[in-house]
């Protein structure tokens, strides 16, 4: 059984079948054969084009699948679940097509939804080997020719650059670059002249060994004008919006790779023994792997609200999407170091002795997620200049309060995804934040009714304080032109936990009564999850050193958290996985 | 597109006042006197990056009291070309 929001993906994992059955072609087994052969998962993409995956890359619109982007979301992330260098080889196409989806016309954008649901592997080529993510410094060029562009150049660690049929490609098409310098071409390397280019071997990689992080050079590449995305000199403008909606689809993929580690470290510490005792019960054992749910719960609900913004409130989506690619990565390796404190040297074992060696993979695979499509000090720096109409939005007050309700409740309709709302900046406030105060008053109402403890209260009202602080510094905050000054980034990072405490705060209140109560095994009663989300975020927001304060006669404010503990065992011995909503494992009686 | 921004009376904003405007802000942002500051050089050649020449459109926004694309000083890239589009929007709205 699984909640309506995970019913696709449940529909996929069902039809992929139990990942332990190593007579199943995407099983566990498979995958570490080929991560240990550094081999390209090529028989296991080809059923996921066969079950259809591709056309949940392609909107509606576009004679695809994707109605609701959360679905495709949660699918990528039932597939990181078995296999991260998977679900990073086979939804490249996604990045590869969003600049399709963002600016191109009517005609490019239905011809590519036919090739990508044919299965067409295409590919996004941004980075250059001496620039980096400096996009504006890349030197790939395409001039002008009497039928359309001659390019010439290299793009360098690019996700399937040589698998890849097309490349979507940022091109400079004024030699003197700037903002309007660059362009999107979208390129047919099988209609090419197959002298004109040539790819580039594969990178050998620490994690996603398997995966083709390559490369393609361009020399006098005659390509034809119809391949020209948007207008000439739109490019950085398309690209930084596919980036929006990239680097949201990007949280899938990590809270796939915590999703496994939970589930085997849970597993562990109910079979280990360690002085007689099992693991499961021994208190420093218990604390991490409540942290680490904590930590994975968080980035669950930054992520589905996240996921229903991009429909509701496109017009935010620069911020959105930037804190959720900073932080639900950053979550996620944080649980990953502390469970592989609690498993121990088996988090490191290759082979089948533990898990047949997914371990160790999953803490290899998931440090690139923080790393491309946008690495956490980009999107960060990105928050960072977004300070001066964040300060002016929040001034203004709350435009949008039924798109905030939107994005916030399950049960209401998403408006169909529209490209052509997005903006490069916010310009104006939906109220997430706005809407803090109230919610923490909704709270206290709730603790006087008696049905959420004062505890959770308490902690809503000092996130409200917390909250009242970091926005005044962000208005206080001199933009500076040039490079920002390393103590903004402390402050971007607190205000992309605030906006996760925040989307924490609406998802509990406006979808408490609708949530099954006995099937989350209570995570929702009471308000557990949420407190749990609360007393971490704002932990590291307003640090207390615990030993200090239990010294003094205080409580130890993470024993909330230590209550988690409950929840997990019971969702695992039912055969749920670790999740906010209802999720079956397979193979497992629902 | 409605927003709360406030409600500048119309009128005749002249070419000089909107370039002073401007200078000013620029100035501001690179902390350097406005004197130092040109009208005619590409704010890119003032080290004003791509990505926070999008923010000048926000104070745009403040002091007219009218909406304009985000990417106001990627298409329009000198203090006078700003100058040019604004008062001609301006000018229209009168």
């Amino acid at each position: 059984m699984s909640h309506l929001a995970y019913a696709a993906a449940a529909e996929f994992d069902r039809l992929l079948g139990d990942p332990r059955d190593t007579g199943r072609l995407f099983s566990h087994a498979r995958s570490l054969a080929l991560d240990e052969r550094e081999e390209f998962p090529l028989e296991i993409c080809r059923e996921l084009d066969l079950l259809g995956l591709p056309a949940h890359y392609v909107p509606v619109a576009h004679g695809g699948a994707l109605r609701n982007f959360g679905d495709t979301l949660q699918i990528v992330r039932t597939i990181a679940r078995r296999d991260l260098t998977v679900a990073i080889a086979h939804g490249k196409t996604f990045l590869g097509a969003a600049s399709v989806w963002v600016g191109g016309d009517p005609r490019q954008a239905r011809e590519l939804g036919a090739e990508v649901a044919r299965g067409t592997a295409v590919s996004w080529g941004l980075t250059e080997r001496e620039h980096g993510s400096d996009l504006l410094a890349g030197d790939v060029s395409a001039e002008r020719t009497a039928g359309g562009y001659r390019v010439s150049g290299e793009k360098w660690l690019i996700n399937n650059a040589t698998r890849g049929d097309l490349v979507c490609v940022l091109a400079r098409t004024a030699p003197e670059g700037g903002s309007r310098g660059f362009s999107v071409l979208l390129i047919d390397k099988r209609r090419l002249d197959p002298t004109s280019f040539r790819t580039l071997p594969a990178a050998r990689l620490h994690g996603i060994r398997g995966a083709d992080i390559s490369g393609v050079a361009f020399s006098d590449a005659a390509v034809d004008h119809s391949a020209l995305i948007g207008a000439e000199g739109d490019g950085l403008e398309i690209v930084l919006k596919s980036l929006q909606l990239t680097r949201t689809l990007c949280a899938g993929l990590s809270l796939g790779a915590a999703d496994q580690a939970l589930d085997m470290a849970t597993a562990y510490a109910l079979a280990r023994h360690n002085h007689g005792k099992p693991l499961i019960e021994l208190p420093q054992s218990r604390r991490l792997l409540a942290r680490s749910y904590a930590d994975l719960l968080t980035a669950e609900a930054l992520t589905l609200f996240a996921s229903r913004a991009l429909h509701a409130l496109p017009g935010e989506l620069s911020i959105t999407s930037a804190v959720t690619k900073y932080l639900v990565p950053t979550l996620v390796d944080q649980a990953l170091a502390r469970l592989s404190r609690l498993v121990g040297t088996r988090s490191l074992l290759r082979g089948d002795t533990f898990e047949h060696g997914r371990f160790q993979k999953v803490l290899r695979d998931h440090r690139i997620v923080g790393i491309f499509d946008g690495s956490s000090v980009i999107n960060l720096n990105s928050l960072i200049n977004q300070f001066p109409l964040i300060a002016r939005a929040h001034r203004r007050g709350p435009a949008d309060e039924a798109g905030l309700r939107t994005a916030s409740t399950f049960t209401e309709a998403l408006p169909d995804l529209d490209p052509a709302a997005l903006e490069l900046l916010p310009r104006r406030s939906s109220g997430l934040l706005h809407a803090v105060p109230a919610a923490a008053r909704e709270l206290r109402s709730l603790a006087d009714a008696g049905a959420v403890p004062h505890s959770l209260a308490a902690h809503a009202a000092e996130f409200a304080e917390v909250l009242e602080e970091v926005t005044e510094r962000i208005g206080r905050h001199k933009p500076t032109p040039v490079a920002a000054p390393a103590h903004a980034f402390k402050l971007a990072e607190d205000y992309a936990r605030c906006f996760a405490a925040a989307a924490a705060l609406q998802l509990w209140l406006r979808n408490r009564s609708a949530v099954d109560a006995e099937a989350t095994h209570g995570l929702w009663e009471s308000g557990l999850w949420l407190e749990c989300c609360l007393v971490t975020l704002v932990g590291r927001l307003r640090p207390v050193r615990t030993e200090h304060l239990v010294a003094e006669g205080g409580r130890d404010p993470e024993e909330a958290v230590d209550r988690l503990v409950e929840p997990l065992v019971a969702q695992h011995t039912s055969g749920q996985l670790p999740s906010l909503l209802p999720y079956s494992r397979l193979g497992t009686p629902a | 597109m409605t927003t709360s921004a406030p409600e500048s009376t119309a009128q005749v904003v002249s070419s000089e006042e909107i370039r002073d405007m401007l200078l000013n802000l620029v100035a501001s942002y690179l902390e350097q006197p406005v004197t130092d500051i040109r009208s005619d050089v590409k704010l890119l050649d003032y080290g004003l990056d791509s990505i926070f020449a999008l923010t000048l459109c926000g104070d745009v926004e403040d002091e007219y009291g009218i909406e304009v694309k985000s990417t106001l000083a990627w298409d329009y890239p000198t203090i006078d070309a700003i100058t040019g589009f604004l008062h001609e929007a301006l000018s229209e709205r009168v």
